[in-house]
């Protein structure tokens, strides 16, 4: 009797000698074969099978790169052994990848990256694409939750983008005026053999001065320094008295490079109709490269002008600056009840410069009232 | 190497950020790390500069090597109602001289109110091999001396756009400069120039550049001679006609409508000057495909007005004058549903009397029929607060609404009470709202619905509104997402803007003008806010020549990181610190 089923075994086992597989190692020690035609659609492992023979065996089984899991790796056979098939319309495949890529944010964060490391172009493409519509519309915070990345840059770094995202503006005027205080003191620091004067250093911790600004205390905040003569040397007198007490520790915060050559830069016009240009510029290659955070207003810092301020001036700054600062830093309420007090005798003033200013002009404001919102015409 | 799974890959987050050009969402991205600042801003190929004084060139350029494509703005928007006086600024060589040495490479640049010299257009057309696009978008400065040189040295050239810009005229002729090789021009709007260019020229460059598919052309090209450039670009998508009227001739009208009816792809039309009715049915076979219809110049009216924007079933821009009135917007309403912007222009906006029958019904209809409206610009002589509520609770969805009743302060008209009811039915229904303009008679109320309601509010424009300091404190307090504030002849003065002072950091720019913010506030402000640059712009003269109470006559804030400026007129003084002692 004839042994059929011996017979369709043998038949079964030569089919199976023609199909090609490749051998593959993944990163947990596991090797298995996976279909040629499927494999070599990613040009990592055909560049392998190709170039070095690798794969054909068992013993020399193509070793994957560490970014690719055996997870991954099914998932990326899946999306190979889908599309290496040739009669598939382009709405099909869309369709397909469309499903392919739903999954989770880490998964599709790991097929990146897996996909990457195998060069497979199409692939990567998807994914990047679909990890941009991630991105797009979100906050920075939202970002970095979404992909747990650190919140490493600075109040001044996130200060510097064209476009200012950060909210609390009183964090912004705080760092503003530590950047101040830092340059005064390296400048100091500078022209110590030109200057003997004494230091008022300022060791007050981030929390005390972080209070003074929230807590009302203003007057501090902006107050005069005793600290600082103001005949002695021309070079280093501040005309902003407010800052003399805001002084961070240093190691509070952390330069951005990318701020050194703020101040050069600062030096960059030529056509300046001011007399101490020179003098300033020559301030300005002395700093740092290292350290310094951009201020608009150091071009005016210490600048080399005959201060000697009257000071019934002076005292009037100051207490327009207390005045300002208290109300920048109280409650709307109370604000709003100061405000209108404060601001009694000055409305009188301004309604009768007004008056005048809006009847003369009104004849004038009324016929330009028509064009008010309406562009101008080409022709 | 070991890494956390969930992670961000960042050996592909360059090719992610390909995805990602969106100016908004670049600028997420360069905030969220340290090391996503630095990849973002290595690949960075396009940025947009709303204010060319917030930063300095070299500051660009030091952050963003490898840069394509930038985009500048300069004078602020009331400019262009002549409430700048000529001279302030923004002139754009500093910027291109920068960029010439640092971008061999760029291809593109997008210019808007600024001052281009020819000087400068020289320079940009010997400096960049691979010059693309250029846009000067209501700018002013140069001559066809400078066009003449971009169009002789740059071979690669695809867009020239000069929309709405001042340019001197001394020589037409310079279209014939484009040489004979030149092929690669897409788009090219000269619709504001004012003298003649060379026909042959024009046809021949429209003849030899395949890719042509925008073309705004100047008032100058006469109607008998648009059919035959139509006939050399059938594949244009946007046409701006010349000057639309001619003797009315069989054979002209006929040729033209063929010319027209040869034009498969056009989308978008414009231009249409000095209209001749009888010429209108020459496009009506393109109306059925039109998406953009751009009246604004058009004199049609009545009847033949409301024929043509009854076939055009797939518009979704109409720019229009007003007359069309009420029963025109009737008829778009019933027919153009995916209209999705309305700007309406007054035919007449110097003169007392009422010349058309547009009312505020006109607008309610639109708001009734077309429910993907989004964008409104709408110029009346009256309105209601009931137009409003019913208008808002129409379109919840509008980003853009500027209505301008002509009359300053001009209330309800049948209550004869203040807008303000209405102007807040639409901050309280219109959720996404991200621009708005505000007119007719308003009180402090309809700023504290703003501030209590437009929480996407980018931008406002006031005039001739407000009763005290509590409206101003309320937008600049309640606007979270604020970015520009233009407001002119409103009794605000120094009270809420010293107290919001903050708040101008967060905003591109503030403008103010014939309001009552005394230059002693001015100093005060420009003393403590160094990153702001505090102008007061005053043709009387220096203001330390006046009390310090006087208000200033023109005031523009702007945040910067470029500290003052130093290319100010003689009447524009920055207020910084130095200005406590220069002035007094």
């Amino acid at each position: 009797m004839r042994n059929y089923s011996k017979d369709s075994n043998y038949a079964a086992i030569c089919c199976q000698m023609m199909k090609s597989y490749i051998w593959i190692q993944t990163t947990d020690g596991a090797i298995q074969q996976v279909e040629q035609e499927v494999a070599m659609f990613c040009p990592m492992i055909c560049q392998e099978v190709i170039q070095k023979g690798m794969g054909s065996s068992k013993n020399c089984a193509i070793s994957l790169p560490q970014r690719v899991s055996p997870a991954m790796l099914s998932l990326i056979l899946d999306y190979c052994r889908f599309h290496q098939v040739a009669g598939r319309s382009n709405k099909e495949r869309k369709s397909f990848d469309e499903k392919f890529v739903r999954m989770d944010t880490k998964r599709l964060c790991e097929l990146t990256s897996a996909a990457d490391s195998l060069q497979l172009k199409p692939l990567v493409d998807l994914t990047s694409r679909a990890l941009a519509r991630i991105i797009e519309g979100k906050t920075p915070e939202e970002i970095r939750e979404i992909f747990h990345l650190p919140d490493d840059l600075t109040e001044e770094e996130k200060l510097e983008p064209l476009k200012n995202t950060t909210d609390d503006p009183r964090i912004r005027l705080l760092n503003r005026l530590y950047a101040k205080k830092r340059k005064e003191l390296k400048e100091r620091e500078k022209l110590k053999d030109v200057d003997t004067e004494e230091e008022h250093v300022d060791d007050r911790s981030v929390d005390d001065l972080l209070s003074f600004i929230n807590g009302g205390d203003g007057e501090i905040f902006f107050s005069d320094s005793k600290g600082i003569k103001t005949s002695k040397n021309k070079k280093k007198h501040k005309k902003r008295k407010d800052l003399q007490k805001c002084a961070p520790s240093n190691e509070a915060f952390e330069m951005h490079k990318k701020e050194s050559n703020a101040a050069s830069s600062l030096c960059h016009n030529a056509e300046v109709d001011h007399e101490l240009q020179s003098s300033l510029s020559e301030k300005l290659k002395l700093q740092d490269a290292a350290g310094e955070i951009f201020a608009p207003t150091v071009e005016f810092d210490d600048v080399d002008i005959d201060d000697e301020i009257d000071p019934a001036l002076k005292e009037e700054i100051d207490r327009e600056v207390e005045d300002f600062a208290r109300i920048l830093n109280s409650d709307w309420p109370e604000r709003m009840q100061e405000l209108l007090s404060l601001g009694q005798e000055r409305r009188h003033t301004h309604l009768s410069v007004n008056g005048n200013g809006a009847l003369k002009g009104h004849a004038i404001a009324y016929f330009n009232a028509s064009i008010w919102f309406l562009p101008l015409p080409v022709i | 190497m070991l890494r956390k799974a969930n992670s961000f890959p960042e050996e592909v987050l360059e090719h992610v950020l390909s995805f990602i050009t969106n100016d908004k969402d670049r600028n997420a991205v360069s905030l969220v790390c340290k090391s996503w600042y630095e990849i973002e801003r290595w690949c960075r190929k396009r940025i947009f500069v709303g204010n060319c004084y917030a930063v300095r060139p070299e500051m660009v350029i030091r952050r963003f090597p490898e840069l394509r494509s930038v985009e500048l703005k300069g004078k602020p928007h009331f400019a262009d109602f002549n409430l700048v006086p000529d001279g302030w600024g923004g002139c754009v060589y500093p910027w291109i001289a920068s960029l010439a040495t640092a971008y061999p490479w760029l291809e593109e640049i997008r210019l808007k109110r600024m001052v281009v010299s020819d000087e400068s257009l020289k320079v940009i057309a010997k400096s960049f091999k691979n010059f693309k696009v250029l846009v000067l978008s209501s700018c002013e400065g140069f001559s066809t001396d400078g066009l003449a040189a971009v169009a002789a040295n740059c071979r690669n050239l695809r867009g020239l756009d000069l929309r709405e810009s001042e340019v001197d005229d001394p020589s037409g002729q310079w279209l014939s400069r484009f040489p004979d090789s030149f092929t690669s021009l897409a788009s090219l709007n000269i619709s504001c120039l004012g003298a003649e260019v060379s026909f042959s020229a024009l046809e021949r460059l429209v003849g030899r550049c395949p890719d042509l598919k925008t073309l705004r052309l100047n008032h100058a090209v006469p109607l008998d001679k648009l059919a035959n450039l139509l006939r050399g670009a059938p594949q244009l998508v946007e046409l701006g006609t010349g000057a639309y009227s001619a003797e009315l001739q069989p054979d002209v009208f006929s040729n033209l409508a063929g010319a027209f009816s040869g034009c498969k792809e056009l989308r978008s039309l414009s231009g249409f000057w000095n209209v001749f009715p009888g010429y209108l049915p020459a496009v009506y076979p393109v109306c059925s495909g039109l998406t953009s219809l751009n009246l604004r110049y058009a004199n049609i009216q009545g009847a033949d007005l409301i024929k043509l924007v009854s076939q055009c079933p797939s518009l979704q821009r109409l720019w229009v004058l007003d007359y069309i009135e009420d029963i025109g917007l009737e008829a778009i309403a019933a027919c153009c549903k995916d209209l999705t912007e309305l700007r309406v222009f007054p035919s007449n906006p110097y003169g007392a009397e009422n010349n058309v029958s547009l009312t505020e019904r006109g607008l309610v209809s639109v708001s009734d029929g077309c429910p993907k409206l989004q964008s409104v610009l709408y110029f009346c002589r009256q309105m209601t607060n009931a137009a409003l509520v019913t208008i808002a609770k129409n379109r919840p969805s509008m980003t853009c609404f500027r209505l301008c009743i002509i009359e300053p302060r001009a209330p309800d008209y049948q209550t004869l009470q203040p807008l303000d009811l209405g102007f807040g039915a639409i901050v309280e229904n219109n959720k996404d709202l991200r621009r708005l303009s505000l007119s007719g008679l308003l009180t402090d109320r309809v700023f504290e619905y703003i501030g209590t309601y437009a929480k996407k509010l980018e931008m406002l424009s006031v005039a001739f509104a407000g009763d005290s300091d509590l409206g101003l404190h309320h937008v600049l307090s309640g606007c979270e997402k604020l970015c520009k504030l233009e407001i002119r002849d409103c009794p605000f003065g120094d009270k809420a803007l010293l107290v919001n002072a903050a708040k101008l950091e967060t905003m591109r720019s503030l403008w103010m003008s014939s309001c009552s913010v005394s230059f002693r506030a001015c100093k005060l402000l420009g003393q403590k806010m160094p990153r702001l640059n505090v102008e007061v712009i005053d043709e009387r003269g220096p203001p330390d020549l006046r009390p310090e109470s006087c208000p200033v006559e023109k005031l523009y804030i702007y945040r910067t990181i470029a500290g003052p400026r130093f290319d100010m007129p003689g009447f524009v003084w920055t207020m910084d610190e130095d200005s406590v002692l220069r002035f007094s």
